[in-house]
């Protein structure tokens, strides 16, 4: 019964087979780290903090992401380990988790601020919810459990760190009385440690899978007409 | 006869065979796949994976369609609904035999 279960959880992992889903969600960490960067490290009337380049710098990420990941899954995966179309209920799963997440962030730093707790509580928690979700991934593969243990460890050091060294990642600047340059530097720092995290554990996969893997041959990749019919 | 033989007797015997177990519970967890797919995740070859999906198709649990994607053939397979409520059965139906 065990062997069934997990035979019906294959498809899931097959997604990250050639470690596209970690290089998404970490090209996507690392992209609105630049752009935060940007906005904080120049003056307030420079290009980086006008709003239509917000939107652009994203709406080019996400087309990078989007026609990136397509080009990947067409060109390489669906070639050599073939193609799978996931049911559509499965995306709304994504999204549900996806939203909880997001909405954790304001909703930490209001709970840090209206308690007086220490903002950076909040914070590493946030952190350790975003590796939570990585581990079904890293139970696909032995090794991934070590982006999983930077994924733990960035939250833990980061929210350790002297707060007037975390506030200058964020150029010392508070973004509100409610939002202090350290909550700003924490969070920063987190998507910069997961992002990098993210990038080298699916690098590394993209490139096992590209190294253990290759299209068959074409009279061997499809049965003939008179099989399967 | 012993409940829990007769379970075990009331499973479905297209099923129950662990090649075409394979092959219905992986297509079960997706929408649709093509031949590629299952042969490198059931490491059958082509003519055993070919043979059962015969059999799926002949007890109307699987639909095949043969296509193209660019000037490349494509066979798409999924499961029909007829297939989805027969293993979501022998699921159950183990479950109880165990």
């Amino acid at each position: 019964m065990d062997q069934v279960e997990s035979l019906l959880k294959r498809p899931r992992a097959y997604d990250n087979i050639d470690g596209v889903a970690e290089l998404v969600f970490g090209f996507m960490c690392l992209g609105f780290s630049l752009i935060a960067w940007l906005q904080l490290h120049t003056p307030e009337s420079s290009v980086w903090n006008q709003m239509y380049t917000f939107l652009i710098y994203t709406a080019a990420m996400i087309s990078i992401i989007h026609y990136g990941s397509k080009a990947i899954k067409t060109r390489i995966t669906y070639r050599r380990t073939g193609f799978v179309e996931y049911r559509h209920d499965k995306y709304w799963v994504a999204v549900g988790i996806a939203a909880v997440v997001s909405a954790l962030v304001p909703v930490g730093l209001y709970l840090a601020v209206r308690r007086h707790w220490e903002v950076l509580t909040p914070i590493c928690l946030v952190g350790l919810a975003l590796a939570a979700l990585y581990i079904p991934v890293a139970r696909t593969v032995r090794w991934k459990w070590a982006t999983f243990s930077v994924m733990v460890a960035g939250p833990l050091a980061i929210s350790a760190l002297p707060a007037d060294l975390v506030g200058a990642f964020a150029n010392h600047m508070d973004l509100t009385s409610a939002i202090p340059a350290k909550a700003v530097g924490a969070y920063w720092l987190t998507f910069v440690v997961d992002g990098t995290a993210l990038m080298i554990s699916g690098g590394r996969s993209f490139w096992l899978y590209l190294r253990h893997t290759q299209a068959p041959a074409k009279e061997t990749s499809e049965p003939a007409s008179s099989d399967v019919q | 006869m012993n409940r829990q033989v007769q379970t075990f007797n009331e499973l479905n015997r297209v099923i129950h065979e662990p090649g075409r177990l394979m092959i219905v519970a992986l297509l079960f967890a997706v929408d649709r796949s093509d031949f590629l797919y299952l042969q490198h995740e059931t490491e059958m070859n082509k003519g055993t994976l070919s043979g059962h999906l015969s059999r799926l198709e002949e007890a109307g649990y699987v639909e095949i369609l043969k296509t193209y994607r660019g000037k490349v053939p494509q066979t798409l397979l999924c499961l029909t609904v007829a297939g989805r409520k027969a293993f979501e059965e022998y699921r159950r139906k183990l479950k109880e035999a165990l």
